[in-house]
């Protein structure tokens, strides 16, 4: 490669894909007109044989396309993130490999770029089912409440970042999901633009039962990963000292109503209840504590802040 | 080593930074670099004075860079976002490249011409200074007494002798708080950390004004964070010699209690079968299982400490004062 490109496109191709030439064409086309260089990464997560000879035929009729392919599924943050390892431009767009918003508008998100690090497209309106509408909000509605920033279409694969952004991102699992609010957390300045939802789009999605356990668990780990990574005490302490305290005063309860009322404690279940919060309390309190020795220990290699600009 | 300031002419070297976390302190800014300068110049001797702008909405930002532009004794260093006290002052410190190094308020409640008094005390031989604040400029209620409360506290369970644990202005030795760690709001601790690791420590009173412009940046909420730092600290603080040891007594006392317990059981047992089992028993379990949970959290502990940099951070500063001994390598 002489010169690196300007614009590098990451592809990952993980479970849905649409008509692969006709895709790439329309997000050539895109990129064609914002009259910058470009690259193209597909990034095929497993085994997609037609999507594979299809990128094949493409690069036979002379496209510059990369291709890489993983040994088997890893899921899309990692699919990301090998993208990002592998691109060389200073500003990265990722596409969805299925049609999600009308592919004439993404160029509506490299405007902004200038005064933001981060942008994804929002579709509105939406055109989806009730049902899929409905379990969107709930997520959204959950997710804006870990973060100072709210957010109302994260699962849009369509996002442009910046190389700065990239560099500083550890995506594994689900995450990719939470790439903005990452983002945001660590001071980058990350907006939506709204893009109009492609008509392809529209059809009714059923997940397995597996998936919202899963969404459900992804939320929890962003909510520790937001919140409590440098002071874990702030949340386990409080939490623990709660539940202290209310097994401490359903126990003098009961030892009041011993002594001062004679009522035996041996048939109170109460008792059990109150001692075994006391107990809880207490654990949870010193997870927190082992969590902050953890942090102290490795404290030196996190850095906690980023520095924007130096002058002198 | 010890003679900081004395003749050793190092061009490259600076001597003092003056490190200045800023946050929204637009109307500040100008007198304080002003009496800086009024009060170092005297001394003769280098010195830099680093901004740290953490993340400010005002113009502070554009009128410190305008003044570094000038002045190339001035440093600027912004934040991306706004980060709080300890990021921004452990920014600065990680920059600064001076031999001493001094931090203060950006509110102007410092008085910069007590500089001079700590540099002195940093020659005398101490790795730290720290500045208390006489005749405090504050509001009573809100801040005051909260803060009488804490110095109490963190001297009663650290049993480290600071009498103000929350002044900023402090002055210290750059390859010592250099080895520090620093994060979320542990600025208010750095003399207890640095006390455990063996560093000398001086406290001198220092000037404290009332602010002139912008208000406060701290709310009431402090104050249950601060309860929770102090009882980290001195986990901390009891770990760094015997890391079993803390989690480990609780677990024996409790285990002291399982066992009283247990006998008192087995004595119901034999002498008064007609009494129910349940509270005692209960307790008696109970009593074992938190005993032998304490137990396997010191032994986390022990893991963490053996397997972390734990025993680097607090050695490294232990051995901070040399005279005429090469500081040992890094292995």
């Amino acid at each position: 490669m002489i010169s690196s490109p300007e614009i590098s496109v990451i592809i990952p191709v993980v479970e849905r894909y649409d008509n692969v030439k006709d895709l790439f064409h329309k997000y050539k086309r895109v990129l064609v007109k914002t009259g910058k260089t470009y690259e193209f990464i597909y990034i095929i997560d497993g085994d997609f044989k037609e999507v594979w000879e299809e990128l094949h035929s493409l690069i036979n009729m002379g496209e510059k396309i990369k291709i890489i392919k993983l040994a088997r599924g890893f899921g899309e943050a990692t699919v990301l993130s090998i993208g990002f390892e592998h691109s060389f431009g200073d500003i990265i767009l990722t596409l969805p490999a299925y049609e999600q918003v009308e592919t004439d508008e993404i160029s509506n998100l490299l405007a902004p770029l200038e005064n933001y690090d981060m942008i994804i497209a929002r579709r509105w309106p939406r055109k989806d089912s009730i049902l899929n509408r409905i379990q969107s909000r709930i997520f959204h509605l959950l997710l804006n409440l870990l973060s100072e920033k709210s957010f109302h279409d994260i699962g849009c694969g369509v996002r442009v970042l910046k190389r700065g952004v990239v560099k500083e991102m550890n995506l594994y699992g689900d995450m990719h999901r939470f790439l903005p609010l990452l983002a945001h957390k660590q001071g980058f300045k990350v907006d939506e633009v709204i893009v109009t939802q492609s008509k392809k789009d529209f059809f009714q999605r059923i997940y397995p039962p597996g998936i919202y356990l899963r969404r459900i668990l992804d939320i929890l780990s962003l909510f520790f990963l937001l919140r409590f990574t440098k002071k874990p005490l702030r949340f386990f302490g409080i939490l623990g000292a709660n539940i202290f305290i209310l097994g401490s005063i359903i126990s003098f309860y009961l030892m009041y109503m011993k002594f001062f009322h004679n009522i035996a404690l041996e048939n109170r279940p109460l008792l059990l209840l109150g001692v075994l919060l006391i107990v809880l309390g207490v654990q949870i309190f010193a997870i927190g504590l082992i969590g902050e020795i953890l942090i102290y220990v490795h404290a030196g290699d996190i850095k906690e802040y980023k520095i924007d600009q130096i002058i002198n | 080593m010890r003679s900081i300031l004395s003749s050793e002419v190092d061009i490259e070297k600076i001597d003092l930074s003056i490190i200045i976390p800023l946050y929204n302190e637009e109307e500040n800014v100008q007198l304080l670099c002003e009496l800086i300068h009024k009060a170092i110049s005297p001394l003769e001797i280098k010195y830099e004075i680093l901004f740290v702008d953490d993340g400010s909405e005002d113009a502070t930002f554009e009128l410190v860079k305008k003044m570094a532009l000038l002045d190339n004794r001035v440093m600027v260093i912004k934040l991306r976002k706004n980060y709080g006290q300890t990021p921004a002052m452990v920014a600065g410190i990680d920059m600064a490249r001076g031999k001493i190094l001094v931090t203060m308020d950006g509110d102007l409640q410092n008085d910069p011409a007590d500089i001079k008094e700590l540099l002195v005390k940093i020659q005398e031989g101490n790795d730290i200074v720290c500045g208390y604040r006489l005749k405090r400029q504050d509001k009573l209620i809100t801040k005051k007494i909260p803060s009488w409360v804490a110095n109490w506290l963190i001297r009663k369970i650290t049993g480290i002798p600071i009498k103000d644990n929350g002044c900023t202005f402090k002055a210290y030795r750059a390859d010592i708080i250099k080895k520090i760690p620093l994060y979320s709001d542990m600025h208010r601790f750095i003399p207890a950390m640095v006390y455990v690791s063996g560093a000398k420590i001086s406290q001198i009173p220092v000037r404290h004004h009332a602010r002139k412009f912008g208000k406060t940046k701290y709310g009431i909420s402090r104050i249950y964070k601060t309860l929770l730092d102090i009882l980290m600290v001195k986990t901390i603080i009891s770990l760094a010699s015997r890391p079993m040891h803390i989690f480990a007594s609780i677990g024996l006392f409790v285990g002291v209690l399982f066992m009283i317990t247990l006998l008192l059981s087995i004595f119901n047992v034999i002498y008064r079968p007609e009494l129910p089992m349940i509270t005692v028993f209960g307790c008696t379990m109970l009593f074992g299982f938190l005993s032998i949970y304490f137990i396997f959290s010191g032994a986390l502990c022990e893991l963490i400490y053996k397997t972390g940099s734990f025993k680097n951070i607090t050695l490294a500063s232990i051995c901070a004062s040399y005279v005429n001994v090469e500081p040992k390598r890094k292995e």
